[in-house]
């Protein structure tokens, strides 16, 4: 790593540098957690310091979501949709390199993976948390899913560095719900994401001024439309306590089951993680003004005086 | 266990999964709740408040419940794995691309029923040849094709064309599609499951095609309870196919048909509904109702080519019953390969005298659905109703039995009504006089006539076709249906050369698997090389046109020396003095058995036996053939096609 002094740094260009390579290499959005703020709500073991003693600062990216198209594709399908995320890690993983060859500052790109003391449902460090400090996401009423009101639904990876940054605030205005959820809600008590949840582990409450009052996210119940590994060890359970070698060949080959043979072994390797419902139905996710890579596009043409 | 400890090592016992399980599985992320933004707002007293509220760390729990850490997540992933539903991510497989999820449109695995025990049991009989099954699948004589995609298909292509034309009208196929959907839903409702067999006892009339239809629309078995059968026969046939449910009128001439079956659903375990048609009966389901529930919004139970969806009984209605499966591609493979073999399109209209608890007259419904044509229905066989019917509903084609015909045209009644709509007229259900044929070629020049040999078992196995002479259809069976093979065989089942009289012996696409829940009935029915022993004579001539000469069973062996009656039959049956015939072998001490002829009196006159052998002697019959014995009878016990059920004539004396 090149010897760096610093205190020479300016913190404000290091910062518009560091955004700016993100936005280059294909974040839509970017931004620097209040590491204080992070350190203060996250869970002790989970904490920025916990990892990185020395870390001054936490920066936060988003990359966009599914494709215009891909939202009107069948849910099994799209539940299969990966590497989406896996740009975002890019990403941050070129954003740590860069900030120590430029700077001098160890970085690390944060983990995105979860915390082998806690189980899988926990992370080693919450990305959520970071990018709602960073202000490039609120928390929605979907099991809180961090929307963007330009870029909608995005995927978040984060970055630890040595060099302090001057943080950014948090999203003034949550877009979470948009009005017309709202609308729906006063007719029918429930927003979209929450109605068409295949699983209904969504609800919450709405106040006379269309705002987020409380969201309810019953995980365990998601978990069994998505999370697809924790029915492994149930399903061999079963196959282990079946009465006969018949009963035992019906669980294991079922035509259900075998599929997570195939994902385990030549498949692409990723288990559902998500199912997409509250998504595909939420106005924000999908058509936030900028959300729509088709709009982008458009806009990206427009400026480059394209026909 | 938790990261390699065991329950002991983390001191976890059953006692504190049961104390602290369910907390647990709130406290962590299972159930989270958030009130207002308060990280958005930097709000770190109100996050603090809310942090138990949003999923607390193992750690934090074990800190709250005074708890190790290792207990709480041992004690977690225990009460997470019991909770846990697997397969619900399959809800997946019927969302996006513009359909939402809606809970009534998915069944978990674990709410979906499974087929009952007695409908594994009569799948199960549903057993073929493998090497049989894939050629009939290469040569296209079995496919996917049900009663169920047949209607939908005709009413999708046809929606306007009649489906059903009785004298009080007609309905079209998007009718008929749209009241099978409503009963179809309320025999669901009522818990009628794919494989459940459900018993109809009705006359032909439009709800029997409509309760037909809706029994196998979700996946059920219809059988068919013959209209003049009573308590007996039905309970025998209810009960040996454990029917679940039971539709019949109210009253059949005066037999209290509801309060009959509702006595014996008290005996009947499986018998769980009395679905009553016309007046209302206390303890019985109203069909009127039934027939009008809403249309089920999910129908993913859907019946498929190989599934079993008729049940009919042969024979032995009062004891060891002879059931016959069909699947789908069995049947509708026979009458969908027969339909243009006897020149059906969509613009005919089909008529059966017989009724549709028979064979014979579901085999000319599945021809009209074949081919999207039309219906037409007698409720029950009269000779006058039948011409009426002719006359007026016009049908195209006539399926009718010998006797059918043999009444009307001795009463005249073709010379006084209208049969020129007639093209086609199959004759089956029982053997043809070659006279009654000819004779009834004249009354219709127009039409052709063919003659169609069946059996439950084999459906239509031989028939003649249109383009065949009056010469030829009037004395033979004609040739084998597509995806059907047929031979003469010995009693040793050797196959016999042209001319020779045999049994009749029959394979193909076509052949039911096997009776049902009856092995002694299924041991012989079979040879080794899985031919069906039909059980009736014949012989088959150089162009392989078969005619069928007598009934295996009918044979009088009189002291070693054996012969088939039939001749003897036909003759007797132009004696003046005779209305119908039949012989039958009565055991004799001395010979083994000798014939016994049984007649009805064609009029007023009396006839005896000198009188008989006389007039038979001047026909050329041979001394041994001439019958030992006489009985006069009122009327001969006919099956549903009026064929003689020679069973049931037993000599009233032992002179």
């Amino acid at each position: 790593m090149p010897k760096h002094d610093l205190e020479e740094v300016n913190p404000e260009a290091a910062k518009e540098a560091i955004l700016g390579y993100c936005l280059k290499k294909g974040a839509l959005a970017a931004g620097v957690a209040d590491l204080e703020a992070v350190e203060r709500i996250a869970p002790p073991g989970h904490r920025p310091s916990d990892l990185m003693p020395r870390v001054k600062s936490v920066i936060s990216l988003g990359v966009g979501g599914q494709t215009q198209g891909a939202w009107t594709i069948p849910a099994k399908a799209l539940a299969y949709f990966g590497s989406t995320e896996v740009r975002a890690y890019t990403v941050a993983y070129g954003l740590a390199f860069m900030i120590e060859g430029r700077f001098g500052a160890r970085s690390v790109y944060c983990p995105p993976d979860l915390d082998n003391e806690e189980g899988p449902r926990v992370p080693l460090q919450s990305l959520k948390l970071h990018a709602e400090l960073a202000g490039i996401g609120a928390r929605s009423l979907a099991g809180d899913i961090l929307l963007h009101p330009e870029f909608g639904y995005l995927y978040f990876a984060s970055v630890f560095t040595e060099l302090e940054l001057p943080p950014d605030e948090p999203l003034a205005e949550n877009p979470c719900p948009a009005p017309s959820c709202v609308d729906m809600y006063k007719k029918i008590g429930q927003t979209p994401c929450m109605k068409f949840c295949p699983v209904q582990c969504l609800s919450g409450e709405i106040d006379a001024d269309g705002k987020q009052v409380e969201m309810h996210y019953e995980m365990s119940k998601c978990a069994e439309v998505s999370e697809q590994y924790e029915a492994l060890p149930r399903i061999l359970g079963d196959a282990m306590a079946a009465q006969t070698s018949g009963q035992r060949d019906e669980i294991l080959n079922d035509l259900d089951h075998s599929m997570f043979w195939y994902k385990m072994s030549v498949g692409s390797g990723g288990l559902l993680g998500q199912c997409f419902e509250c998504m595909r139905v939420c106005p924000i996710a999908t058509r936030a003004p900028l959300a729509d890579p088709l709009v982008r596009g458009a806009a990206k043409r427009a400026e480059q005086g394209a026909p | 266990m938790t990261r390699g400890l065991t329950r002991q090592q983390a001191g976890v016992s059953e006692a504190l999964v049961e104390n602290f399980g369910e907390l647990i599985f709130q406290f962590s992320h299972n159930h989270q709740v958030r009130r207002g933004d308060p990280v958005r707002l930097k709000d770190f007293s109100a996050v603090e408040e809310q942090r138990p509220a949003l999923g607390l760390s193992d750690t934090e729990i074990a800190g709250r419940l005074g708890l190790s850490k290792d207990q709480v997540t041992a004690i977690r992933n225990i009460v997470e794995r019991r909770k846990l539903r697997i397969n619900t991510h399959l809800r997946l497989n019927d969302l996006g691309g513009g359909r939402r999820f809606r809970d009534e449109r998915f069944t978990p695995h674990e709410e979906r029923p499974a087929y009952t025990e007695d409908a594994m049991t009569l799948k199960e009989t549903m057993t073929f040849d493998a090497e049989q099954v894939q050629r009939f699948i290469e040569q296209g004589w079995w496919d996917g094709t049900t009663l169920r995609s047949l209607l939908e298909r005709n009413a999708a292509e046809r929606p306007e064309g009649p489906a059903i034309i009785d004298a009080g009208g007609s309905f079209t196929y998007a009718e008929l599609a749209a009241k099978v959907r409503r009963l179809a839903a309320g025999l669901h409702g009522l818990g009628i499951r794919p494989g459940d067999v459900v018993g109809v006892q009705l006359p032909n009339i439009a709800d029997y095609l409509v309760a037909y239809f809706a029994i196998t629309w979700h996946g059920g078995v219809m059988t068919t309870v013959y209209l003049p059968y009573r308590e007996k026969e039905t309970e025998t046939l209810l009960g040996h196919s454990h029917a679940r449910a039971f539709i019949c009128p109210a009253d059949i001439n005066g037999y209290d048909a509801a309060a009959t079956a509702l006595a014996l659903s008290k005996r009947l375990p499986a018998l769980e509904h009395v679905i009553v048609r016309g007046d209302t009966v206390p303890g019985g389901v109203s069909f009127a109702e039934l027939a009008s529930s809403s249309p089920l919004e999910s129908e993913a139970s859907a019946p498929v080519g190989s599934d079993p969806f008729l049940l009919l009984y042969t024979s032995g209605t009062t004891a060891n019953p002879k059931g016959v499966p069909q699947s789908y591609q069995t049947m509708l493979g026979n009458a969908r390969l027969g339909a243009p073999e006897h020149g059906l399109t969509a613009n005919d209209c089909l008529l059966s005298a017989a009724p549709f608890g028979h064979l014979f007259a579901l085999y000319s419904v599945h021809l009209a659905l074949s081919v999207g044509g039309s219906v037409a229905l007698l409720p029950v066989f009269t000779p006058p109703d039948l011409m009426q019917a002719v006359e007026t509903l016009k049908p195209t084609a006539l399926f009718a039995a010998p006797a059918h015909i043999a009444a009307c045209l001795g009463a005249g009644l073709f010379d006084r009504h209208d049969a020129s709509s007639l093209k086609l007229a199959i004759l089956s259900g029982s053997a043809v006089p070659p006279d009654l044929a000819q004779g009834f070629a004249q009354k219709l020049p127009s039409a052709k006539i063919t003659q169609l040999w069946g059996m439950t078992e084999t459906q239509a196995g031989l028939y003649t076709r249109p383009e065949d002479p009056i010469e030829l259809a009037a004395c033979s069976a004609g040739r084998p249906s597509p995806g059907t093979e047929a031979r003469i065989a010995d009693a040793d089942g050797a196959e016999l050369p042209q001319g020779n009289e045999g049994e009749l012996q029959v394979r193909g696409s076509l052949m039911f698997p096997g009776y049902f829940k009856n092995e002694d009935a299924n041991r012989n029915a079979f040879t080794a090389d899985g031919w069906f022993r039909t059980g009736d004579l014949a012989t088959v001539d150089a162009d392989g046109n078969v005619a069928i000469t007598g009934r295996t069973k009918d044979i009088i062996n009189r002291g070693g020396v054996k012969y088939n009656p039939r001749d003897v039959e036909e003759l007797l049956d132009r004696h003046p003095k005779v209305g119908q015939s039949a012989i039958v072998p009565v055991p004799d001490e001395v010979l083994g058995e000798r014939a016994c002829a049984f007649v009805t009196l064609a009029g007023a006159d009396e006839v005896t036996l000198p009188e008989l052998c006389e007039y038979l002697l001047g026909n050329k019959i041979a001394k041994l053939k001439l019958p030992e014995r006489l009985e006069i009878v009122g009327e001969m016990p006919l099956t549903a096609t009026r064929k003689i059920i020679k069973g049931r004539l037993q000599p009233k004396s032992a002179d």
